[in-house]
């Protein structure tokens, strides 16, 4: 690690916004019923944190049928005062919110985009298209949606309101916790007074500011670093192209990095990279947000500015995800810099991870050892996605002479030669990230699944989602090609011992075997469900309510009855036995 | 794996090359035209665990 580093002045950014800001909704506190009975209340789980990770895993729950309680400290989304976070929500966390039902109204609000540059002086050193990148194809979700953080979590609240089983309780923050044998003691102090919680699970989803690292006694792995940067969302008179454009060195910024984006409601994300001892009071004056802004899009542009945010960022990720009956996910688990949007989607990922498997804990589907993979997988993820964005903020925060070279070198390549790009780290965009070291999934899964489009029965379009939907929380087993009359009987014993519903999917000229079946074609092509579930020959893929694969299989035998078992912790179990 | 025969074709020209390529340029100059000519020659490498030694190599070669 470089010793030149600097402390880390973390700011969440609140504290020094100015423009006119956004328009929030405000929801209504309503006394708890403990607070009038006295007797602290109990509740299979409570949800700590209404931002988009706590709100992710609400709904979700919600759609499951399980009843939680969700506590938040304030009355609205988004941030107090300010509500402009993250805006680019990956494909794979538009397939969550396709599956809970709010992607409808985010596509009608969002930008799409897919066309990206990147700017070094007054040069381009590369674009791309991502439409164009087969990792993106398959699913009927585009790669990115540009759109403001608490417009999601506003579609999540009126999505929980509408589904049911979560109470969401506003204005309830908490104050102390406890945990023992026979559960979790929350405090939690509202504006009618004070009251106790118990519950079995507790999911922590405060944010970076989270006081249960400290309840629980989690350890902390960080790096430090100096980078500070400055947002301006704004609305334009003249508008820029509506493209991606990253600039690493900046002209008209001193030459230090820009990214600049358009979310909702016309508003354009403009970010800039600060001098590492910059003043964030003075960085985010107005007639310094100004100046800048001018500097860049020319004097004659009218700007109305909406939000002004002067941040830093944190590195760091909790050693343990779960410590007890609690989960820390989202930014409570680690907190890494914006490039690649890894933040928000990693949040919005966690929460789908962990729902399912608590839903099915609590049903008794699966034993509660599938909850020790929640730290398995997420933790592999947060750690790959801290080591990912570790080495773009290298690039766009060079600290030693060494690294100020190579970048250069790196940079008046690339605008030579092809291979040299891909030494211009400006952001790894998130993925879904895959589980390799997870007790629930066999070599041959732990791969997410794209929402790919096929024809059901009747003849109409479906997608992966819809099958999931149909599966209703249970695993669900796509079994491709033709069947014997000794597989059908293995499937159907199957569906009778098991959580699993079992589909046939058909290629080309396949006739339906199984009552249930569905055609692998769909109006852009055929296979695209095989594809999706990275089946390329195999017979079978089990497919978890997360849309990952748990493992796929060339034979309807032991080793698929072992393969539902491990997925619902059985394996698991046997071996802390 | 690492090769530490000799694999240059014609070493003396090569290394003459190297030389010439650094005339006349300043310390600055230099060392960038050396942090291009290691991403250059890098690609034709390709192989990550030969990579990876090479570089360790060259931070284990005493002064």
């Amino acid at each position: 690690m470089t010793e030149s580093y600097q402390p880390t002045a973390f700011s969440n950014g609140y504290e020094f916004t100015q423009g006119t800001g956004y328009q929030l909704p405000e929801y209504p506190f309503v006394e708890p019923p403990e607070i009038r009975s006295g007797q602290p209340g109990h509740h299979p789980i409570v949800i700590v944190g209404g931002g988009i990770t706590g709100l992710t895993l609400a709904c979700s729950l919600a759609r499951h049928g399980v009843a939680a309680v969700l506590l938040d400290e304030d009355n609205t989304v988004g941030v107090k005062g300010a509500s402009s976070r993250g805006i680019c929500y990956t494909q794979k966390s538009l397939e969550i919110f396709h599956r809970l039902g709010i992607y409808e109204r985010i596509a009608a609000k969002g930008i799409q985009w897919s066309v990206g540059r990147t700017f070094a002086g007054d040069d381009e050193v590369y674009s791309f298209d991502l439409k164009e990148q087969a990792a993106y194809n398959l699913s009927t979700q585009p790669p990115f949606i540009n759109i403001q953080q608490f417009y999601i979590e506003g579609y999540l609240v009126e999505r929980i309101q509408e589904l049911g089983h979560v109470q969401l309780r506003w204005n309830n923050r908490i104050t102390a916790f406890a945990q023992d044998a026979d559960g979790a003691t929350l405090s939690v102090t509202t504006p009618a007074g004070d009251y106790q919680l118990r519950a079995d699970h507790v999911i922590d989803a405060t944010g970076s500011r989270t006081p249960f690292r400290q309840w629980v006694g989690a350890s902390v792995t960080a790096k430090k670093g100096d980078d500070r940067w400055c947002i301006a969302d704004v609305r334009f008179t003249k508008r820029p192209p509506t493209e991606r454009h990253t600039w690493i060195e900046a002209p008209f910024n001193e030459n230090r990095a820009v990214w600049q984006h358009l979310m909702g409601d016309d508003v354009w994300r403009i970010d800039y990279q600060m001098a590492p001892n910059a003043d964030p009071d003075e960085v985010s004056r107005e007639e310094v947000v100004r100046e800048r802004l001018a500097r860049q899009f020319g004097p004659d542009t009218g700007v109305d500015i909406v939000w002004v945010g002067p941040y830093a960022y944190r590195s760091e990720c909790v050693d343990q995800m779960r410590h007890g009956r609690v989960f820390l996910m989202g930014d409570s688990a680690k907190v890494v810099s914006p490039f690649g949007a890894r933040g928000g989607n990693t949040g919005i990922a966690d929460a789908d991870n962990l729902a399912w498997k608590l839903a099915a804990v609590v049903r008794g589907q699966a034993s509660p050892a599938v909850l020790d993979s929640y730290h398995q997988e997420r933790h592999e993820a947060s750690t790959e996605n801290v080591l990912v964005t570790n080495r773009t903020a290298r690039f766009l925060r060079p600290v030693t002479p060494a690294e100020h070279l190579f970048r250069r070198a790196a940079i008046g390549l690339a605008k030579q030669h092809l291979f040299a790009r891909q030494f211009v780290n400006t952001g790894r965009m998130a993925v879904a990230n895959t589980y390799t070291r997870s007790s629930l999934c066999h070599a041959t899964g732990g791969r997410s699944t794209q929402n790919a489009a096929f024809t059901w029965a009747d003849g109409s379009t479906g997608v992966v989602n819809d099958l999931l939907q149909w599966a209703g929380g249970q695993l669900l087993l796509l079994v491709f090609g033709r069947l014997s009359r000794q597989d059908l009987q293995h499937l159907k014993a199957l569906a009778s011992a098991a959580p699993v519903r079992c589909v046939q999917v058909l290629g080309d000229g396949e006739h339906a075997q199984a009552r249930e079946h569905v055609r692998d074609q769909n109006p852009r092509g055929t296979g695209h469900l095989r594809n999706a579930c990275h089946v390329y020959g195999q017979t079978w893929a089990l497919v978890r309510p997360d849309a990952y694969v748990a493992a796929t299989g060339d034979h309807l035998d032991g080793s698929l009855v072992q393969a539902v078992a491990r997925t619902l912790g059985a394996a698991a179990t046997m071996e802390n036995a | 794996m690492m090769k530490t025969t000799l694999q240059v074709q014609d070493a003396d020209t090569f290394y003459e090359q190297l030389l010439d390529a650094h005339e006349g340029l300043d310390a600055d100059a230099s060392a960038l035209l050396n942090a291009r000519l290691i991403l250059l020659l890098a690609n034709q490498v390709g192989n990550a665990a030969v990579l990876r030694e090479c570089i360790a190599a060259a931070k284990d070669t005493p002064r």
